[in-house]
C-alpha cells in the first residue's frame, strides 16, 4: 500500500491541462493568459513527474513494472511530445489532442486503481519497454490525425466534387508520425535483441509493424514525385491507416499469428 | 540531380522502354522479378539459408555495393541506371516488398501442414524464397542508387537524407547478409556440472570456446493473490475478478461479501500436520493463514490456504457450500541463473544471466532461455542460449543512423509543394 493516493495527483494533472487548454482557447490575444496557459499545461506534466518520483521513492524501485505504472509514463510523455510538436510546428490542436489521449490512459488508472499493482512479466521489464510504447502511441495518434485529413479529402472529392488544394498538413503529420513510427520500430528491434536474442524475427506483429511503416513510406515517396495527384495520395494515406489498425488490433485474429513467439516460457 | 523534364507529370503517356523510364517499366520489371522468382521456387525449391555464410556474404555485399557505385559513377546515362535512382523505381520496389510481406503477414509461416502449392511457392517460408530475395535486392538497388545520387557530390544539405537512406541501406544489407552467420545454440546446465558443448536447432553438438557451470537457478515471484473460487469448477467467481488482492502479512481485503484478513504470509513454506512452517528448501511454496468474515452474518472461517508446489497439493478454505478462498499461483517477476563462466586464458568468474539482460563475452551473448518448469523456482537445470551475430555492429550502425534521421525528419518536416508540381525534391531531408 502506498502512503499517498496516486489518484489525487492524476486528477490535479488533468485539472492543470484543462485550465491550461481553456486559457489557450480563450486568451489567444492576451499575453498574460498565454503565459499562464503554457504554465498550466506544463504544470500538469510536472505533477505527474512528481508522482512518478514519489512512487519511485515509496516503492524503492523504478515505477515501470506494472501496467498502471507504464500508463503513468504515457500520460506524462504524450503531452510533452505534443507540446514539443506544438512549439516546432505551431499546431495548437496537437496540445488538446495529446492531453486527451493522455487523459484516457490516466482515466483507466483512475477507474482501476488496482492496476498500480498488476504485474509485468519479466520479458517486459526492460528499459526499452516504456520508450518503445510511448513513441508508438504518439505515432499512432499523429497518424490517426493524418487519416482524418485523408477521409476529409476523399469526401470532398467524391461527394462534394471539390478538391483539397494542398496536403501540407497531412504531409507534415505523416513526416512527424513516420519519424516516431521509425523510432518505435527501432527501439523494438534493440529491445528484441536484449530480450529474445534477435532484433528482427518476422513475428506476425513485427511483420505488420513493418507493413504499416512501408505503406507510409510509399505515401511519402509518392508525394515527392506526384505531388499533383492528390486523390491517389489520399487513397494511399487511408490504406496506410487501415494497415495500421490491423497491426494494432487485428494481428491476433489472423491465421498467420497462430504461433507468435513473443512470450517467455509461457 | 534529375531535371524537371524527368518529372512524369509533364509527360504522362510516354511510350514504354523509351528513356526516361518511369512507372510502366517499373511495374513490368517487378512483375518479371516475381515471375522468375516464383518459377525458380516452384521448380528448384527454396533458398538454402546457409549458402551465404562467411565470407561469401562479405563478397556479395562488397560486390553489390561496388557495382551500384560504379554504375552510378560511370554509367548513369544508361536508362536503367538512371531510372533506378529515382522515385518511380523506389515506389515499385517498395510496392513489391509490400506485396510479399503482405503475403507473409496473412499466411502462417513455417507451417508444416500448409497446402502443398502454398509450400511449393514458398508462401509459407517467405524469407527463404527466391521472390523475396529478388525483391530485396531490387529494393536495395533502388535505395542504394538514390543514396549514391546524394552522396556524390557530397553536400551538407543532404545530411538528413543520407542518415535515412544510407542508414536503411546499411541496416538491411547487413541484416540480410549477416543472417547466415548468426549462430544460436543451447547449453543445458545442471547444478554443479561444467558444460563445454552446446547444440543447435538440428541437434548438432558443438564444442564451445567457453564453458559454464550452474550454481543456482533463481526464479523470483510476485506475491500470490487471494481469490474467491467456485469450489467445484475451481474457477474464479467472475464478479470478484477485479477484487483479487496481493497477500501480505497483516493485510485485509474484501471479496464479494467476505472480509479477508491475512494473519501470516509465508513466501516459502511446507505443510506440517495441521499447519505450515517456513522452510527454505526444494519443494516449498507460499502459504498464508487467513480469517474470512461474512459481512452480514458475521460467520467466520479460519485456516491455511496455499497454491501448493510440486511437492505438496494446494489447499482451499471452504467458505460455504459453493465457494472457497484460494491462493493464486504466483507470477514470475524474474528468472536468472548464477553461473560460473570459464573462458580460455582467463580466470573463472561468477556471472548472472537474466531475462532481458544477456551477458556478453567474446562475441557471444548468453541469454536465460528456459528452465525445468515442472519444478518452478526449484528447478536445478537452466537452459542458456548462446548467440553470436558478427554482423550486429554493422546493423546497429544503420539503426542508429536511422534514429538520427528520424529526429531530423520530425524537425524538418516536408517543404510545401513547389508551384510547378515538382514537389519537395530539393528539400533538405
Ligand atoms: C527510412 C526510410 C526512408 C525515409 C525516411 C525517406 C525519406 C525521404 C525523403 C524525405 C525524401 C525527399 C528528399 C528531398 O526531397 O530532399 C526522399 C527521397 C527519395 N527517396 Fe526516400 N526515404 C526512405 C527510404 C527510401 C527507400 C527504401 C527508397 C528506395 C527504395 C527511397 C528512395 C528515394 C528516392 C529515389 C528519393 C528521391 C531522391 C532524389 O530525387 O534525389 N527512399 N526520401
Amino acid at each position: 500500500m502506498l502512503p499517498f493516493d496516486p489518484a489525487n495527483y492524476t486528477i490535479a494533472a488533468m485539472a492543470c491541462w484543462f485550465i491550461g487548454l481553456a486559457l489557450f482557447a480563450a486568451g489567444r490575444r492576451r499575453a498574460m493568459a498565454r503565459v499562464a496557459a503554457h504554465g498550466f499545461y506544463l504544470a500538469g506534466i510536472l505533477v505527474l513527474a512528481v508522482l512518478a518520483a514519489q512512487l519511485w521513492q515509496a516503492m524503492d524501485r523504478a515505477p515501470m513494472r506494472t501496467l498502471g505504472e507504464t500508463r503513468l509514463w504515457y500520460g506524462m510523455f504524450l503531452p510533452l511530445i505534443g507540446y514539443a510538436v506544438y512549439l516546432r510546428w505551431g499546431y495548437a490542436w496537437m496540445l488538446y489532442y495529446a492531453a486527451l489521449v493522455a487523459a484516457v490512459f490516466l482515466g483507466i488508472n483512475l477507474l482501476h486503481p488496482d492496476n498500480y499493482d498488476r504485474d509485468l512479466m519479466p520479458a517486459l521489464q526492460s528499459p526499452w519497454f516504456v520508450p518503445h510504447v510511448i513513441v508508438y502511441i504518439f505515432a499512432y495518434a499523429v497518424l490517426a490525425a493524418s487519416a482524418i485529413v485523408a477521409v476529409k479529402g476523399l469526401i470532398l472529392h467524391y461527394v462534394k466534387r471539390d478538391e483539397l488544394k494542398e496536403l501540407h498538413l497531412a504531409d507534415n503529420l505523416v513526416y512527424i508520425g513516420f519519424a516516431f513510427l521509425t523510432l518505435g520500430l527501432l527501439f523494438g528491434a534493440l529491445w528484441g535483441k536484449e530480450a529474445w536474442g534477435h532484433y528482427w524475427t518476422w513475428d506476425p506483429k513485427e511483420t505488420w509493424a513493418f507493413l504499416t511503416w512501408i505503406v507510409y513510406l510509399a505515401y511519402m515517396h509518392h508525394r515527392i514525385q506526384r505531388s499533383s495527384r492528390v486523390v491517389s495520395s489520399l487513397w494511399i494515406l487511408s490504406l496506410a491507416f487501415v494497415v495500421l489498425l490491423v497491426c494494432w488490433y487485428g494481428v491476433n485474429y489472423l491465421p498467420s499469428a497462430a504461433n507468435s513467439v513473443h512470450t517467455y516460457a509461457r | 540531380m534529375p531535371s524537371a523534364q524527368h518529372n512524369d507529370s509533364n509527360n504522362g503517356r510516354a511510350p514504354i522502354w523509351v528513356p526516361p523510364w518511369r512507372y510502366a517499366e517499373g511495374w513490368l520489371i517487378s512483375l518479371g522479378l516475381l515471375m522468375v522468382g516464383f518459377a525458380l521456387q516452384w521448380t528448384g525449391g527454396g533458398l538454402n539459408p546457409g549458402a551465404l555464410a562467411w565470407p561469401v556474404n562479405l563478397y556479395v555485399a562488397l560486390i553489390f555495393s561496388g557495382l551500384l557505385a560504379a554504375a552510378y559513377l560511370f554509367a548513369r546515362d544508361i536508362p536503367f541506371i538512371a531510372w533506378l535512382g529515382r522515385v518511380p523505381a523506389a515506389i515499385c520496389a517498395i510496392t513489391l516488398i509490400t506485396f510479399l510481406v503482405l503475403i507473409m503477414g496473412l499466411v502462417l509461416q513455417d507451417d508444416e501442414v500448409a497446402a502443398p502449392w502454398v509450400r511449393r511457392l514458398g508462401l509459407s517460408s517467405m524469407t527463404n524464397s527466391w521472390p523475396f530475395l529478388f525483391a530485396m535486392f531490387f529494393f536495395l538497388a533502388a535505395l542504394g542508387m538514390a543514396t549514391m545520387k546524394r552522396l556524390v557530390p557530397f553536400k551538407a544539405g543532404n545530411f538528413g537524407f543520407l542518415l535515412n537512406h544510407l542508414g536503411l541501406y546499411v541496416a538491411v544489407l547487413a541484416g540480410l547478409m549477416g543472417s547466415a552467420d548468426v549462430e544460436r545454440l543451447l547449453m543445458e546446465l545442471r547444478e554443479g556440472e561444467v558444460v563445454w558443448h552446446a547444440s543447435d536447432a538440428d541437434g548438432h553438438v558443438y564444442e564451445m570456446p567457453l564453458a559454464m557451470e550452474l550454481i543456482r537457478f533463481e526464479k523470483e515471484e510476485y506475491h500470490p493473490k487471494a481469490a474467491l473460487i467456485e469450489t467445484e469448477s475451481q474457477r474464479i467467481v467472475p464478479d470478484s475478478v477485479m477484487d483479487l488482492f496481493e497477500i501480505h502479512t497483516g493485510i485485509t481485503g474484501s471479496l464479494m461479501e467476505w472480509e479477508i484478513e491475512v494473519h501470516r504470509f509465508l513466501p516459502l513454506a511446507m505443510p506440517m500436520v495441521d499447519r505450515y512452517e517456513p522452510v527454505m528448501d526444494s519443494g516449498s511454496g507460499p502459504a498464508a493463514l487467513v480469517t474470512a468474515t461474512h459481512r452480514e452474518t458475521g460467520e467466520q472461517r479460519e485456516g491455511w490456504i496455499t497454491c501448493g508446489s510440486f511437492a505438496f497439493p494446494h489447499q482451499l478454505l471452504a467458505l460455504d457450500d459453493e465457494r472457497s478462498l484460494a491462493m493464486t499461483v504466483p507470477r514470475a517477476s524474474a528468472y536468472r541463473s548464477q553461473v560460473i563462466l570459464y573462458t580460455p586464458g582467463r580466470d573463472a568468474e561468477q556471472i548472472v544471466i537474466e531475462v532481458n539482460s544477456p551477458y556478453a563475452v567474446d562475441g557471444w551473448k548468453l541469454y536465460q532461455y528456459s528452465y525445468d518448469d515442472r519444478f518452478g523456482r526449484w528447478s536445478r537445470t537452466s537452459i542458456i542460449e548462446l548467440i553470436r551475430d558478427p554482423w550486429l555492429p554493422a546493423v546497429y550502425t544503420g539503426i542508429f543512423m536511422m534514429m538520427a534521421g528520424a529526429v531530423y525528419l520530425m524537425f524538418k518536416g516536408r517543404k510545401p509543394d513547389a508551384p510547378n508540381g515538382g514537389g519537395g525534391r530539393h528539400a533538405a531531408v
